[in-house]
C-alpha cells in the first residue's frame, strides 16, 4: 500500500498558543490579514463553573479519497502517490470554488493566485515526510506528523479516532 | 482607521521629512508579502539561504531564553525556528517556538521603528519633535545629568526598570553605581515580589535562591497546585507547559487557581475561579482548615517552624465561611482544596505573578502559600518544593558584568542606620530600607517604579529630576497613567530609548532610537543541561535600521561623555564582552564566527543528581532561629517600606481598594470585578501589538465576559463596551467566555501600538482609551506594605458603546 502521511492532534496537550498558525504563515509566506491554512479551534461546553474547554488545531486533512480533487474541473488538485499529500497546482486553478463546496471540512481558501491550502510544507522546501513547520514548532507536541500507520501506533490505548468517519478518509487522528 | 482625538506620532511624522527617509531606509513597504524561502536543506546548501543564530527577544529585549535560527534570503530575514542544538523547551532537538517567537521578523522590519534621535521642540505631550544627531543628544544628556548631580545630587536620577531586562540589571546598574544614584525604579510588578516573600518565610541564602515551593522533580509529584501562574502565556516555550502535560499523562493531579480558565487550567482536575485580588483570603482559609483539621506534619512543625502556635491561634478567625463571600468560591470547595493540599503528598505549588505582585496583599498571599507547603511537610522532599535535581556544572564558565556595587557611595545616614550604601537616598523604597541588602535585592537598592514617578508630583522626600526609560512605557507598565502623565509633564528631564515610539515619548526631551536584538552582536547567553553546554552570541541578522544603536552602547557612550569612561571600558563594548568571556575557553572572535552557536558536549558521563533531602538546617539558615517563619520575626513589627506603620508578623488580608465584599457601597454602583492578565502569549507586556501575525489573532482590545452577564446588559459578543470604575473609563470589545465568573471581567493591558499593515489603530492611555490601568486605584498607602505590590483589581460597571472603534 502506498504511504500516507497525516497529522495527529492531541487535544489533551493543545493549549491554544497559536504557534502552529503563525509558523504556518511565516514559512509559507502568507500575509497577515489574508488566509490561514491552519486554525486553532475551540470547543467550550457546560456553564460556569462547570466548564470544559478543548482546543483543536486543524488544517487540510489530506484525505485518502479527496472530494476536492474529484470535483475540480481543471484538474488542479491531485493526491501524490508517494506520500498521499494533496496538492494544488495554482497554474491550473480557475478559482471556481467547487472544491470548497465539496470539502466536508471547508478547507479550501482562495487568494488572487487561486485555491490555497496546506501542502505539509513541501512547497516551502520541507522534504516530503519530514515534519511540517506547524508540527516542528508546537511547544507541547500536541501536533504530530507521520505515516498513518506510525500515528496509529502512537495513539494506541488513547481514546483517539480518525477524523470523523467521513467517506473521504481524512488523514488526521484526533484524541 | 486612525487613532482618534490627538495628534499621533505617525500623523506628526508625516508632516516631516523623517517619514520618507524612514521608508527609504527600512525599505519595508508595509504591505509587502513575506517571501517564502527555500529553507529546506537544499536552499541552505546552495548558499541561497543563510542561517544565523539570535536569542529570541519576543519575551522582552535582551532575553536569552530561546535560541533561534534565523533564515536570511537576499539580505532579508524571512523565517525563524527554534535552534535544535541549544536545548530549548524540552531539550536538544526541540525546534519549537511560541506564536510570538514565530512572528519575530516583524519586530526588525516594523514600520513604527524609531530611526533617528529626536529632540522635543513643542510642549511636553504635544508631540512636536525634530531630528537631531546622536552627538547632540548624548552631549545634552551628559551635560544635564552632570548639572543635576551638582545641583540636586546624583540621587535625582532614576531609571525605569520594567520586567527583568539584562541591559538594565547589569550595565544600567553599573551606571547608577558609578554616577551615585540608588534609584533603580523596579516595577514592583515582578518575580522579585515573590522572591522577597519566599526568602523571609521559607528561607534561601539570597534573593535569586529563595526556597521554592514549586516541585523540582515534577515526575515524583502527586499534586500540583498552580496558583496565579500562567506559563501558557508567560513562558510557552520554556519547558513548563510541556513538562506539566507529560506529568498529567502519567497521573499528576492538578488544582489550578485563577479567575479565567486559560489553556493549561483547562487541563486541571480542579479549577478554582477565585475572584481577582482575593487570593490572600483563600490562602488564609486553606491554612485555617489545614491547621484546624490537624492535616499538618507535626514533626516538621515542632522541629522547623517558629511561631506556629501563634499562627494557629491567629488563623482560627479566617474560616472558609469567612473567605467564601470574599473570594466567590463555595465553602465546600475551599474545604475540598485545603484537605487535598493537606493530605496528598508530595505536593508542590507553582506560585505565579498573579498572586505575588499583581495584588496589594501580595506578600501575605505568597507567604501563606509558602507556609502551606512547609507545614504539610512538602519542603525538601522528592516531588515537593525546594528539592530540584542538581544539574552537572556548566562546561563553559562565563562571568556576568560586574555591577561595581562598591562604587555607590555610603552616606552618613546609611552608616548611622546600618543600611546598605545608597539606601537612605532611595526616593520610594520598594521594600523597607532596613530590609534591603545585597542578599535580599536582585542587584542593589530599589525604588518602586510608581512611587519613584510620584515623587515628581509630591516632591517627597525629594523629586526625581531626570528619568531614563529604556524599553519601558510608563503609561502602560504601571498603574494609573493619568497620574503618570501628570508627573511626566512636570519632570525636568525625561529621556527615552526604545525601538518604537511608545506613548510616553511625547513627554520626553530626547527620544533615542534603539536597535533590536537582531541588529547587534553584543550579548551572549548559555544553556546548560546534562547533555552539555550551549553558548551563542547574537548574530547581526541585519545592520541597525536608520541610526538606531544598541542599548548596551548607549551606556558606554554616555559614561565616556560624563567622564566615567575608565569604569566603562573606555567605551569599548568588545572589551566588556571579552571580560565576560575571560577564562571560559572561548574567545569573542570564535563566538562571533559560530553562526549557530557552540555546543560543548558533556563527555565525563556526569548526570543530574538528587539533592540532599530534608536539609532544613541549610535551607532555613538565613531565617531567624533557623526556622520557617509562621510568626515572622524577620519583617514583623518593623517599619513598612514607607515608614508609615509596622508590618504585621502574622497574615493579614486587606483586599483590593475596591471589591465586592470589602466595599459593598461602591459595589452597588459598580457591581463587576475587573482585572487583566499579567503576561499574555501574543504580546510582551504592552509591546508587539503592532506585529501583524499577532494582531490579526486579536485585532481589538478585549474584555472577557460571561455570556449570562453580557446578556443582562444587552451586550453581544463582539460589541464595543464602556467600562467605568470610580477612577476612569475605557472602551473594549466584549468577548464571550463561559469559563469566567459572572461577576468578573478579565482583560489585557497595552494596545498603544497601531498595526499599520492591518490598518488597525493604537489606543490612548487616558479616559476613553483602552489602557486598563486607568481603572485601578493607585494610592501608595494601599500598596503592599512590604513589597509595594499594587492592586490590579477594581469594581466597574459596563455598558454597550454604540460607537467603538
Amino acid at each position: 500500500m502506498a504511504k500516507q502521511y497525516g497529522f495527529y492532534m492531541d487535544t489533551e496537550r493543545c493549549i491554544k498558543c497559536w504557534a502552529c498558525e503563525v509558523a504556518c504563515k511565516q514559512w509559507n509566506g502568507i500575509e497577515a490579514g489574508t488566509i490561514a491554512r491552519r486554525k486553532v479551534h475551540e470547543v467550550e461546553s457546560g456553564t460556569f463553573p462547570n466548564v470544559t474547554r478543548k482546543f483543536v488545531s486543524m488544517s487540510c486533512m489530506h484525505c485518502g479519497d479527496p472530494a476536492c480533487a474529484k470535483v475540480c474541473p481543471a484538474g488542479a488538485i491531485s493526491k501524490r502517490g508517494e506520500d498521499g499529500i494533496v496538492v494544488v497546482d495554482k497554474e491550473k486553478c480557475i478559482g471556481c470554488r467547487y472544491c470548497f463546496f465539496a470539502c466536508p471540512f471547508g478547507v479550501p481558501q482562495y487568494t488572487e493566485t487561486g485555491m490555497d491550502k496546506c501542502d505539509c510544507c513541501i512547497g516551502n522546501g520541507v522534504t516530503p515526510g519530514d515534519m511540517p513547520h506547524c508540527v516542528a514548532t508546537c511547544p507541547t507536541q500536541a501536533l504530530q506528523y507521520g505515516e498513518m500507520g506510525e500515528l496509529a501506533d502512537k495513539v494506541a490505548g488513547k481514546k483517539a479516532r480518525q477524523m470523523a468517519d467521513s467517506a473521504t478518509k481524512p488523514s488526521v487522528v484526533v484524541s | 482607521m486612525t487613532q482618534e482625538g490627538k495628534l499621533t506620532r505617525r500623523a506628526f511624522l508625516q508632516g516631516t521629512a523623517a517619514l520618507g527617509a524612514m521608508a527609504a531606509l527600512t525599505g519595508c513597504a508595509s504591505q509587502e508579502t513575506l517571501k517564502p524561502s527555500p529553507a529546506g536543506e537544499a536552499g541552505v546548501a546552495s548558499g541561497e539561504v543563510e542561517v544565523r543564530h539570535a536569542w529570541c527577544q519576543m519575551c522582552g529585549p535582551a532575553r536569552t531564553h530561546c535560541s533561534t535560527l534565523c533564515y536570511i534570503k537576499d539580505g532579508r530575514w524571512t523565517n525563524v525556528e527554534g535552534n535544535p542544538e541549544a536545548g530549548n523547551n524540552w531539550g536538544r532537538g526541540s525546534r519549537s517556538l511560541c506564536a510570538k517567537g514565530n512572528a519575530a521578523m516583524a519586530v526588525l522590519y516594523a514600520p513604527g521603528r524609531i530611526l533617528y534621535p529626536m529632540k522635543r521642540t513643542g510642549e511636553k505631550g504635544e508631540g512636536k519633535f525634530e531630528r537631531c544627531t546622536w552627538d547632540e543628544a548624548m552631549d545634552a544628556i551628559a551635560a544635564k545629568l552632570l548639572e543635576q548631580k551638582e545641583q540636586y545630587g546624583a540621587k535625582s536620577y532614576g531609571v525605569l526598570s520594567p520586567q527583568f531586562y539584562a541591559v538594565l540589571g547589569t550595565m544600567g546598574r553599573r551606571f547608577l553605581n558609578v554616577h551615585g544614584s540608588p534609584n533603580y525604579m523596579h516595577s514592583a510588578i515582578c518575580n522579585s515580589q515573590r522572591m522577597f516573600s519566599r526568602l523571609v518565610t521559607i528561607g534561601g541564602p539570597k534573593h535569586a535562591q529563595a526556597t521554592d515551593t514549586a516541585p523540582g522533580q515534577l515526575g515524583k509529584t502527586k499534586l500540583l497546585v498552580v496558583w496565579g501562574y500562567n506559563s501558557e502565556n508567560s513562558a510557552v516555550n520554556q519547558g513548563n507547559p510541556y513538562a506539566r502535560l507529560n506529568a498529567i499523562e502519567k497521573g499528576l493531579k492538578v488544582i489550578d487557581i485563577r479567575p479565567m480558565q486559560d489553556g493549561l487550567a483547562a487541563k486541571a482536575d480542579i479549577w478554582v475561579p477565585v475572584r481577582p485580588g482575593t487570593d490572600g483570603a483563600l490562602a488564609m482559609a486553606f491554612l485555617n482548615v489545614i491547621i484546624g483539621e490537624d492535616l499538618y506534619d507535626h514533626d516538621f512543625v515542632e522541629n522547623w517552624c517558629s511561631g506556629f502556635d501563634q499562627l494557629a491561634e491567629h488563623i482560627k478567625q479566617y474560616t472558609p465561611e469567612w473567605a467564601s463571600p470574599i473570594t466567590g468560591i463555595p465553602v465546600e470547595q475551599i474545604y475540598e482544596v485545603a484537605r487535598t493540599m493537606g493530605t496528598v503528598k508530595p505536593m508542590g505549588i507553582n506560585i505565579g505573578n498573579g498572586i505575588g505582585d499583581q495584588q496589594n496583599d501580595g506578600h501575605w498571599t505568597v507567604a501563606c502559600a509558602c507556609l502551606i507547603e512547609a507545614i504539610t511537610g512538602n519542603l525538601g522532599i522528592a516531588g515537593g518544593g525546594g528539592a530540584a535535581m542538581v544539574s552537572p556544572p556548566s562546561l563553559i564558565k562565563t562571568k556576568g558584568v560586574d555591577e561595581l556595587t562598591e562604587k555607590l557611595p555610603m552616606s552618613k545616614e546609611d552608616e548611622e542606620k546600618g543600611y546598605m550604601a545608597g539606601v537612605s537616598d532611595l526616593v520610594g523604597p520598594e521594600t523597607p530600607r532596613w530590609f534591603q541588602t545585597m542578599d535580599t535585592q536582585e542587584s542593589g537598592p530599589t525604588t518602586a517604579y510608581y512611587k519613584g514617578i510620584m515623587s515628581i508630583l509630591t516632591e517627597e522626600p525629594y523629586p526625581l529630576r531626570c528619568i531614563f526609560g529604556q524599553s519601558s512605557n510608563p503609561l502602560s507598565a504601571t498603574r494609573q497613567p493619568k497620574k503618570v502623565e501628570e508627573a511626566l509633564k512636570k519632570l525636568d528631564f525625561y529621556v527615552v530609548m526604545d525601538t518604537q515610539w511608545n506613548s510616553s515619548c511625547d513627554f520626553a526631551d530626547y527620544v533615542l532610537p534603539a536597535c533590536t536584538n537582531y541588529e547587534t552582536d553584543q550579548q551572549f547567553g548559555t544553556k546548560n543541561s546534562t547533555d552539555g553546554t550551549f553558548i551563542a552570541i547574537n548574530q547581526k541578522i541585519a545592520e541597525p535600521m536608520g541610526e538606531s544603536r544598541s542599548d548596551w552602547e548607549y551606556y558606554l557612550d554616555l559614561a565616556v561623555r560624563m567622564g566615567y569612561g575608565e569604569d566603562f571600558w573606555n567605551g569599548d563594548m568588545d572589551a566588556c564582552l571579552r571580560e565576560q568571556l575571560d577564562g571560559s575557553g572561548i574567545d569573542l572572535e570564535e563566538l562571533r564566527a559560530a553562526n549557530k552557536g557552540i555546543f560543548v558536549e558533556r563527555t565525563d558521563g556526569a548526570k543530574a543528581t538528587e539533592p540532599k533531602y530534608q536539609d532544613y538546617e541549610k535551607m532555613f539558615a538565613s531565617l531567624p532561629n533557623g526556622k520557617v517563619q509562621c510568626y515572622n520575626e524577620w519583617i514583623g513589627n518593623k517599619p513598612n517600606c514607607d515608614d508609615t506603620g509596622m508590618i504585621s508578623p502574622l497574615p493579614v488580608y486587606n483586599g483590593p481598594a475596591e471589591s465586592i465584599a470589602g466595599t459593598p457601597d461602591i459595589a452597588q454602583e459598580y457591581p463587576l470585578v475587573i482585572s487583566d492578565v499579567h503576561a499574555y502569549r501574543l504580546c510582551n507586556h504592552s509591546y508587539y501589538v503592532d506585529v501583524p501575525y499577532l494582531r490579526e489573532l486579536q485585532p481589538y482590545p478585549w474584555v472577557k465576559i460571561n455570556p449570562a452577564t453580557a446578556k443582562q446588559y444587552d451586550i453581544a459578543d463582539g460589541d464595543w463596551v464602556k467600562i467605568e470604575s470610580k477612577h476612569g473609563w475605557v472602551k473594549m470589545v466584549a468577548r464571550y467566555l463561559e469559563s469566567i465568573a459572572p461577576d468578573v471581567l478579565m482583560s489585557r493591558r497595552g494596545w498603544w501600538q497601531p498595526c499599520e499593515e492591518l490598518d488597525l489603530p493604537g489606543y490612548e492611555h487616558l479616559d476613553g482609551g483602552s489602557e486598563i490601568n486607568v481603572l485601578y486605584d493607585a494610592e501608595p498607602e494601599n500598596f503592599d506594605p512590604f513589597n509595594s505590590a499594587m492592586s490590579k483589581q477594581t469594581l466597574v460597571k459596563i455598558s454597550k458603546l454604540e460607537e467603538g472603534n
